[in-house]
């Protein structure tokens, strides 16, 4: 801690104490609200009450029996969770060769990922979208993954590349002189040093899953993941609020969960590029 | 480096080999060449995903902006060589204005959300106590689904019963109809944008102030330095590049701006509120002009790209090599 607030503490911890709080308001409250209007019912949601009169699960209830996001929460999980484990598996032999072995052409490669992962997606939907409707892969669950783990293949290359690169070479000369196979050294000595690594990576690749929209509306109008069937239920003139803030809690909580659990893995993947260049 | 990639097995690594005895173990150039087979081994599935779903779309994506693309019930045909789809769109009034107010949108959401972001980061970073936890706070509306957040912001502008509506009405500005005209569309959208930006804003800010070491402060006490000089003679400038990734990243977060007003706005009223990003998926999904559509889609790719390139430059004269 700095010394230099000795003048005055007492003025600073008020300062400090009124913007902190004005802050978790800032954050909260919207958040807050979505939550108590999801337990609104058919008779308050509609009005400008602050409180639901009566508290009703009813909104939970349809959307899950009647509007179908249990299965746009599977179809989410099924896509999220084989994208990120493609991503991580692939990621992490790109992320060795690319940091440990003596390629050519290794700087060319990065700035190319890096340039694609700058890329904005609406650059390939279309392009994508006519080849997936050629080979009929159209409402599939591969037609999200493939692009998923190509998109998010970058940055997890470029954080556990970062990883490989700390880890000690005699590390993997010894298992090289116990006769392990490359892929044996890498499974069983390098991976286990960079599990900060593989986590950073696997979440931000989650996340980016699980929020994704364009992608999903354009290939899966049927198959649907959870962004996608939130924006469809309800039509232009009236969207079912109640229903879709009920289906997003149960949406933003494995989600939450994930953030808050792997919080310094998230913070330093978010500073990856502040730290690394 | 060559030496230390070379297994201890190989004995004497330095001096000449004993005359006469054929060199058999120690051969760096072929042990060499193993390894950087075998890294290109590892590296082959990573370049084929992302090349068969991004160079190859991309190379298709300017080939159909510079082509007559006609669509039909079982695929496509791409036709002959054409510079129209690009005059179209460069002509196009519509084209125009959603690529003004994409930037116009990126650079105001982008200063509100640094100063709202540099402010929360200095307030947290004086935390005694409960920083964790405000960081963990800070990071549910960066997991948000945007689709979410939209709906979300959707309810609190409604004209009937939204929370806003009766905000301004008690403040005595009446009741305008949020969403329903041009410029309180476009400044509804940006707070909710900023609402939920602001928050990954701090958290890069944060993580950069505390990057910068304690002594210099220190040093600026002794110097009698206060508050106010100390955070634009040290703290600024140190934080300089922390600030230029984040404000990259939401350059590029914002050349992509489609879900929030896909869901917020449909890109209304009117064009209002029409992104690149919207105007491309609503030229090529709902008219099926894929030509010009692919001509938005690659024009904007390419702008992003060269913005890239410009910022890097800029950047990199600021801060010297080692950061990138």
């Amino acid at each position: 801690m700095r010394t230099k607030r000795r003048y005055g503490w007492h003025r600073y911890i008020n300062i400090i104490t009124v913007a902190t709080t004005l802050t978790v308001l800032f954050v909260a409250l919207p958040i807050l609200w979505m939550i108590i209007s999801s337990f609104k019912g058919p008779s308050s949601i509609n009005t400008n009450v602050i409180l639901p009169d009566p508290w009703s699960t009813a909104n939970y209830h349809t959307a899950f029996v009647q509007y179908d996001f249990g299965k746009a929460i599977a179809t989410s999980l099924i896509v999220t969770i084989c994208s990120t484990a493609l991503v991580l598996g692939i990621g992490t032999l790109a992320g060795y060769g690319l940091g440990r072995m003596p390629m050519r052409g290794k700087f060319p490669i990065m700035v190319a990922m890096l340039m694609i992962s700058v890329f904005p997606s609406i650059a390939v939907v279309a392009p994508l979208f006519l080849i997936m409707r050629t080979i009929g892969w159209l409402n599939s669950y591969q037609a999200l993954i493939l692009p998923y783990t190509a998109f998010n293949l970058p940055f997890a290359i470029w954080i556990l590349r970062n990883y490989f690169l700390g880890i000690p070479k005699e590390m993997e000369e010894t298992g090289r002189i116990d006769g392990a196979s490359p892929l044996r050294t890498v499974w069983s000595i390098v991976l286990p040093q960079a599990t900060p690594g593989l986590f950073t990576a696997g979440i931000f690749c989650f996340t980016a899953c699980w929020t994704e929209f364009l992608l999903a509306l354009s290939f899966n109008p049927t198959l649907r993941t959870i962004p996608v069937q939130l924006s469809t239920v309800g039509t232009i003139y009236e969207a079912p609020f109640g229903i879709i803030f009920a289906a997003s809690c149960v949406a933003m909580i494995p989600i939450v969960i994930l953030v808050l659990v792997f919080r310094k893995s998230v913070v330093s993947g978010l500073t990856a590029g502040a730290v690394k260049g | 480096m060559a030496v230390t990639s070379i297994p201890p097995v190989t004995a004497p690594p330095t001096g000449p080999a004993p005359p006469g005895e054929p060199l058999i173990v120690g051969r760096p150039d072929a042990f060499r060449r193993r390894l950087a087979r075998l890294g290109w081994e590892f590296t082959a599935p990573a370049l084929f995903v992302v090349g068969i779903v991004t160079i190859f779309p991309i190379v298709f994506s300017v080939v159909m902006s510079l082509t007559h693309v006609t669509l039909s019930v079982s695929g496509f045909h791409i036709g002959s060589f054409t510079w129209g789809n690009y005059s179209l769109i460069l002509k196009s009034s519509t084209w125009q204005y959603a690529l003004g107010f994409t930037v116009v949108y990126t650079v105001i959401t982008v200063i509100v959300e640094l100063f709202l972001g540099t402010c929360i980061a200095l307030v947290l970073e004086r935390l005694v106590r409960g920083r964790g936890v405000m960081m963990a706070l800070l990071l549910i509306p960066w997991s948000l689904i945007t689709v979410i957040s939209a709906e979300l912001w959707a309810y609190i502008y409604d004209p009937s019963f939204g929370i806003a509506d009766r905000l301004l009405h008690g403040l005595g500005l009446g009741s305008p109809t949020i969403l329903g005209s041009n410029v309180s569309a476009i400044i509804a959208m940006m707070i909710a944008d900023i609402w939920k930006t602001t928050p990954f804003v701090a958290i890069i800010v944060l993580a950069g102030l505390m990057m910068i070491p304690q002594d210099v402060y220190e040093a600026a006490e002794v110097d009698g330095a206060n508050s106010w000089t100390t955070f634009w003679r040290i703290t600024f400038p140190l934080l300089r590049p922390t600030i230029a990734l984040a404000v990259l990243f939401r350059v590029l977060q914002a050349f992509n701006l489609f879900d929030l007003p896909y869901v917020l706005t449909s890109g209304g009223p009117g064009h209002a509120t029409t992104s690149l990003a919207i105007l491309g998926h609503q030229v090529m999904f709902t008219d099926l002009s894929f030509g010009p559509g692919a001509a938005i889609a690659t024009s904007t790719a390419l702008l992003v790209v060269v913005g890239c390139f410009m910022f890097l430059r800029v950047f990199r004269a600021q801060v010297g090599k080692e950061e990138l």
